[in-house]
């Protein structure tokens, strides 16, 4: 694992190594076109200005990350709970971080930084599986994630600004975008047995953790998702060790 | 919605999503993760997906709904079979919303 193809400094210079990376992440263009488009149009029903969803697409790169900040905002309110919930929801990253990670050992920090912002689902399943094959290097990396974020960045602006005109968005179903978007996820995620066990274990905890408060104990809503996926998580490595 | 929630939103997204892509990615590449982190890890991605697809559906907007009677439940099978079928985000989604906007129409939502 640690002599990653990113030693391989002749690969890393490779003329078109960029292009490679952009036809690589083409489909995650296509796909986030949409469901940037989705989160433009639920950010403008929220409050924020075109420009404010957009610049938010930019400097987070956070699909699920954004849509359930949205839906914190809207029951809370509070930058706060905004940002607990986001960041446990992206907790996942550490494990994509911690799993790409060997094979940047010898990248410059700025790259690693680069990469590092990129990361995402869809440009994860990507890379991974091309480092795997040992084609990759960083910037056909960086191909895939420059590819990714445009259709990520352009999608919300084009949602965002056209939301008045499309108006209610949930005509269409929009609102179902991104429960739709994790369940293909989870269902991609689900691969084995026991992440399937796992999985759905959070999801009966998620359900169950109103009834706690017949005992005296009200968890707030906005920390279901948290606690839930935690208490699930920690049973999964206790069970399958 | 105040300017100040708004941007207190985009700005603290924007610093966390970064650390918590970044520290691992500089760290981890020096040291090595213990096992039993690694095994909880391991399992945080479909845990939290698991969780947040069922609040939502059995809950939407807070308020749960008896599956047979909620277009979020009913449409999230149908995404998952879809998934399942055609392997591809797009083709679930469009499916799954379609699917969505039919039901919620059938049952009158």
């Amino acid at each position: 694992m640690p002599d990653g193809p990113l030693e391989d400094t002749r690969g890393a210079k490779e003329p078109g190594a960029l292009l490679r990376g952009i036809r690589l992440g083409f489909p995650i263009f296509l796909g986030y076109v949409p469901a940037g488009m989705a989160f433009g149009i639920l950010a403008r029903t929220i409050g924020f200005s075109v420009f404010e969803a957009t610049v938010c697409s930019a400097t987070a790169l956070a699909g699920a990350g954004q849509f359930i900040a949205l839906e914190v905002i809207k029951t809370t309110g509070t930058v706060a709970a905004v940002l607990v919930a986001t960041s446990v929801v992206n907790l996942r990253y550490v494990l994509f971080g911690s799993t790409i990670s060997p094979y940047l050992r010898a990248a410059p920090a700025r790259v690693q930084g680069i990469l590092a912002f990129s990361l995402t689902d869809e440009t994860f399943a990507v890379n991974i599986t091309d480092l795997r094959e040992g084609r990759a290097t960083w910037r056909s990396m960086a191909g895939v994630g420059a590819i990714a974020w445009t259709g990520w960045v352009l999608g919300t602006a084009l949602g965002a600004a056209f939301a008045g005109l499309i108006g209610d968005p949930n005509r269409f179903g929009v609102e179902f975008a991104m429960p739709a978007m994790f369940t293909a996820l989870f269902v991609a995620l689900a691969e084995n047995r026991r992440q399937v066990l796992i999985g759905l274990l959070g999801a009966a905890i998620v359900i169950a953790l109103p009834l706690l408060q017949a005992v005296g104990i009200a968890i707030p809503p906005s920390w279901y998702v948290v606690v839930a996926s935690m208490v699930a998580a920690t049973l999964g490595a206790v069970i399958f060790r | 919605m105040s300017d100040s929630v708004v941007w207190g939103v985009i700005i603290g997204m924007a610093v966390l999503n970064f650390l918590i892509r970044f520290l691992p990615i500089a760290a981890v590449s020096r040291v090595e993760l213990p096992t039993p982190v690694m095994r909880w890890l391991e399992f945080i991605p479909v845990s939290v997906m698991g969780a947040l697809v069922a609040n939502t559906v059995v809950r939407p907007g807070g308020e749960f709904i008896v599956p047979w009677s909620n277009p979020w439940v009913i449409a999230c099978a149908v995404t998952a079979l879809a998934y399942r079928v055609t392997r591809s985000f797009l083709g679930a989604t469009v499916i799954g919303m379609v699917s969505f906007v039919i039901v919620r129409a059938l049952l009158g939502a």
